[in-house]
């Protein structure tokens, strides 16, 4: 009976030692995340989940060491609605305020989402000197021109994912695939009435041009547009062959549904095209979406093996939130709680200029390649090889599923025609 | 051909979404500015009857449809009744419980492009080498047969005939005995529902999202005004002129310009003959 008793106590005692420094870092004051986020919108909400999936593994993992104490992260998020159409800019900026002086925000992690609102949120954020890590949506190559020209004053904003011009990179390169397999070479160009989308589309639509397609014209849509009808028209019309769609607004499922049934012989290319990046987009369109292309920015968003982490963050994502990472604002924005966690061990300290220094020398393998910044922009060093950078993803619905197909070195499937297509 | 085609379709589009908006104004002077969001929640609750609840889809319709007429009628009998002859507090009041529904879904979860409606009919046909999806058929169909039933109902039914002498002059409608609060509230039941068709027959081409009945609420003011506020026929002409003109717009400037057409047709037409195209009531009002 006393050795029984002494076993008990034995076991108590060691699960007390081994639950001892989680509840350590708990109960040390947290570092709080503010994250400005447009949280009906996709690129809001899936950020959201998987930034406090990051913060959930830190701090069960014991918290963030900051000069040799623990400290949990704290999430506090904030409405933007800068996704949403009508809301002017200064509705995001009044959220980071407040994420700053009412929460007591030591990092920024997420948005602003909107371009617009996230090029406008940068001066404020230097003007409390509050590291910020863009980690969704905000595609504008704007942001590191700022950051390059103004050092001294936008060194505390830094950007996770791809940018516009990375993206129209990897999209010329998807391009050519596709005219060397198919002999496609006409594009017509589809894009929301946003910042992003219209400088992305035109970019494309010169350097398209350049590289001897041929850009048979460009419609623009305000948000939330519902009706594509005419565009797709005069896109058949005109003999188009790719559609290249620029839309992050849930209404884009409408245009792939019209798309469909109007057989328009042209495939589907989601340059920024939400819908297309959710699972629930198959189910959206009744299977009507099928063959869509789609840029989801970086790996991780959807399934690829570009690292040993790509599917480990793939299948956590999946197991806490019960569907597979939606958008493209998820994998960078996991990595940035991880990259800023990494920085402030670093710096042994939340002090903006020493965290920021640490941020700068980052370099650490994530879920979507190897993590670095550009030490005079901030922007997230990219490559096709995710032994050397950031990777991105192109991927296909085939079959019901989402198939990566570019770029080559992490790709999982070939680009299929639509029957209405083939010769 | 292209813009024959869609020009007709867009137009009895636009007249479907705003034929409710004119009714319920004809007869009861009350402008609804809970429309846009009676077009979304029919859209909502047909979905959740079919996809919630796996109800059959013709079903799930005419249930959404007298839930819809039930909502109108209780939106006046409770809420518009007490501020009926204030116009700013009219359009407070009846914008208020919009926002309150639109708002309502989007918090209860009802975002993101997952809410979607099966089409009538699957495919489409080319007509004059333009494809035309079998929906738009279906939606062009009813739109007419929508407008000749009004016209119909309103000249050879008891209550029709009630309403029209309501929209006429309601005081000598009250002379003969016609219960000018219990047709208002007929007149929004009707109103509430047709906005519930307008949402069942051309959200099928789309997703169901909040933010449509803000639009749609733009485009029915803007079709009223145009045709004359209260003026059902006016109504349905606006609609062809501003159907018309936004294809006209689409092809020839970008579809870019295509809602600014409406706010545009506003403009204009408060400008030029505030009464619009049919409102001869205003017109006389002008006048004196």
């Amino acid at each position: 009976m006393k050795m029984r008793g002494f076993g008990i106590l034995a076991v108590l005692l060691a699960a007390a030692f081994l639950v001892l420094p989680g509840t350590q870092a708990l109960a040390e004051e947290p570092i709080t995340l503010g994250c400005p986020l447009s949280t009906a919108y996709l690129y809001g909400w899936d950020a959201d989940r998987a930034i406090r999936l990051a913060v959930d593994e830190i701090n069960a993992a014991g918290g963030v060491n900051v000069g040799g104490v623990k400290r949990p992260f704290k999430v506090e998020v904030m409405d933007t609605r800068d996704l949403e159409p009508g809301v002017p800019v200064s509705e995001a900026l009044l959220a980071v305020e407040k994420l700053i002086l009412e929460k007591k925000a030591d990092f920024l992690v997420g948005g602003p989402v909107r371009s617009e609102a996230a090029l406008a949120a940068m001066s404020l954020l230097s003007k409390h000197k509050k590291v910020s890590i863009f980690t969704t949506g905000f595609l504008s190559p704007q942001f590191h021109a700022m950051v390059a020209k103004d050092y001294d004053k936008f060194k505390y904003c830094f950007r996770i994912h791809g940018e516009a011009v990375q993206l129209v990179k990897e999209i010329m390169a998807c391009f050519q695939e596709i005219k060397d397999k198919y002999g496609l070479d006409k594009v017509f160009i589809m894009v929301q009435d946003v910042a992003h989308a219209r400088g992305g589309g035109e970019v494309l639509g010169k350097v398209a041009t350049g590289k001897g397609w041929q850009v048979l014209g460009t419609e623009i849509y305000p948000t939330g547009t519902t009706d594509f009808s005419m565009g797709l028209i005069k896109a058949k019309k005109a003999g188009a062959q790719i559609l290249n769609i620029w839309m992050d607004m849930p209404e884009s499922s409408i245009l792939l549904k019209q798309w469909y049934d109007m057989k328009v012989p042209a495939l589907p290319f989601g340059s920024t095209l939400a819908a297309a990046e959710q699972p629930g987009f198959w189910k959206a369109t009744e299977g009507k979406g099928e063959y869509t292309l789609c840029n989801v920015v970086n790996a991780g968003n959807a399934p690829s093996d570009a690292t040993p982490w790509t599917m480990k963050f793939y299948d956590a994502y999946a197991k806490k939130w019960g569907v597979e990472p939606e958008g493209l604002g998820s994998s960078s924005s996991y990595m940035a709680v991880y990259v800023l966690k990494d920085a402030i061990e670093r710096a042994g300290s939340l002090d903006s200029e020493k965290v920021l220094a640490e941020l700068e020398k980052t370099d650490l393998m994530g879920v979507y390649g190897r993590i670095r910044f550009d030490p005079k922009n901030h922007q997230v060093i990219p490559s096709f090889d995710p032994k050397e950078g950031a990777v991105g993803s192109i991927l296909q619905w085939q079959a019901g599923k989402r198939v990566v197909v570019f770029p080559k070195s992490i790709a999982k499937g070939e680009i299929q025609l639509p029957p209405w297509m083939k010769k | 051909m292209d813009i024959l085609i869609y020009g007709i379709i867009n137009s009895i589009a636009l007249a479907l979404m705003a034929l409710g908006f004119a009714l319920v104004y004809g007869i009861s002077r009350v402008p609804n500015f809970a429309h846009g969001a009676i077009y979304v929640l029919s859209g909502f609750i047909t979905w959740t009857f079919l996809r919630g609840l796996g109800l059959n889809y013709a079903l799930s319709i005419v249930i959404s449809l007298v839930l819809m007429g039930v909502l109108g009628a209780l939106l006046y009998q409770f809420v518009l009744i007490r501020v009926r002859g204030m116009a700013i507090s009219e359009i407070i009041a009846s914008y208020a419980i919009g926002l309150a529904i639109l708002e309502g879904l989007r918090w209860g979860g009802f975002k993101g492009m997952s809410y979607t409606l099966p089409v009538f009919v699957e495919g489409s046909v080319m007509i004059g080498g333009i494809p035309i999806d079998f929906q738009r058929i279906v939606v062009v169909g009813f739109g007419a047969l929508i407008v000749l039933g009004l016209w119909a109902f309103t000249h050879f039914t008891r209550i029709g005939l009630a309403l029209r002498g309501m929209a006429q002059d309601e005081r000598a409608a009250l002379m003969l005995g016609i219960d000018s609060d219990l047709m208002a509230v007929v007149a929004m039941a009707i109103g509430a529902m047709l906005a519930g068709l307008a949402g069942v027959l051309l959200l099928p081409l789309g997703n169901i999202v909040v933010e449509s009945g803000y639009n749609v609420l733009i485009l029915a003011i803007a079709v009223c005004i145009v045709g004359g506020l209260g003026s059902w026929m006016g109504a349905v002409l606006a609609a062809f002129l501003i159907g018309f003109a936004q294809i006209l717009t689409v092809v020839y400037l970008g579809s870019h310009y295509q809602m600014v057409v409406a706010l545009l047709a506003i403009i204009f037409t408060l400008i030029l003959k505030p009464s619009g195209l049919f409102g001869m009531q205003k017109e006389l009002e002008e006048r004196v």
